[in-house]
């Protein structure tokens, strides 16, 4: 999925999935709840009180495993 | 002022740097023009001044027509409902910074004037002021591209990436 279409099913400009990537922006409980529908996951799954990994370096260590 | 194109609707993408480089040249380029022009009315050299000056001030004029459409612009003036919460977030906060150095600026300026009165009788130590239609223009236009600019030029300094353009 890309940018463009995540941002029109949540309702949102492309470039403010653009900020949630890079972590510049911490979205607001709506906005959450909308994207955590889209891929049909727990809200729970955005929101961390860490910094998230790279998600390259995620891919990776699964593809080692 | 946020001028929407037909082929950008959400206006032109810029770089951090190319966004700041516009603020920059616009803030530093107009006053500088007006200066020169200023001093070309008391000098000798006046024409290769006023050109100068005239030159810089129609180059903070391109900096600024080019900011008027950008995406900074848009986010700057575009009505609330058409904006998403992040926008509006950073919106917000540039318009409270944007206010406050505005309204420091219209603060120092009446000190300056007060100032200036208080020191009117004074022969040795005279302070400018606009006087003539010229003077009142530049101060307007001025004051008017800095009112428009000045939340745009706040988000340019808090942009950390290049944004996707969205207009192609």
């Amino acid at each position: 999925m890309s940018r463009r279409e995540l941002a029109e099913a949540v309702g949102v400009n492309p470039q403010t999935i653009g900020y949630l990537e890079r972590g510049d922006y911490a979205p607001s409980v709506e906005l959450a709840l909308k994207i955590a529908a889209v891929f049909s996951a727990p809200v729970e799954v955005l929101f961390s009180l860490e910094p998230f990994p790279p998600l390259a370096r995620t891919v990776t260590k699964q593809g080692d495993s | 002022m946020f001028v929407r194109s037909a082929k950008r609707p959400f206006g032109r993408s810029l770089s951090p740097a190319t966004a700041r480089g516009l603020v920059i040249a616009l803030y530093a380029l107009y006053p500088i023009g007006c200066v020169l022009q200023l001093i070309a009315d008391e000098t000798a050299t006046g024409d290769a001044l006023r050109i100068a000056g005239l030159s810089l001030v129609v180059a903070a004029f391109v900096a600024f027509a080019v900011l008027a459409g950008s995406s900074l612009q848009r986010q700057a003036q575009e009505p609330e409902t058409l904006l998403d919460e992040r926008e509006l977030a950073d919106r917000n906060r540039a318009a409270y910074q944007a206010h406050s150095v505005f309204a420091g600026v219209v603060l120092l300026s009446l000190i300056y004037l007060m100032l200036r009165q208080d020191l009117s009788d004074n022969r040795n130590f005279e302070l400018w002021a606009p006087a003539t239609g010229d003077h009142w223009n530049a101060v307007f236009w001025g004051a008017a591209m800095l009112a428009m600019t000045l939340p745009a030029a706040f988000l340019a300094f808090r942009k950390s990436h290049a944004d996707e353009d969205m207009g192609e």
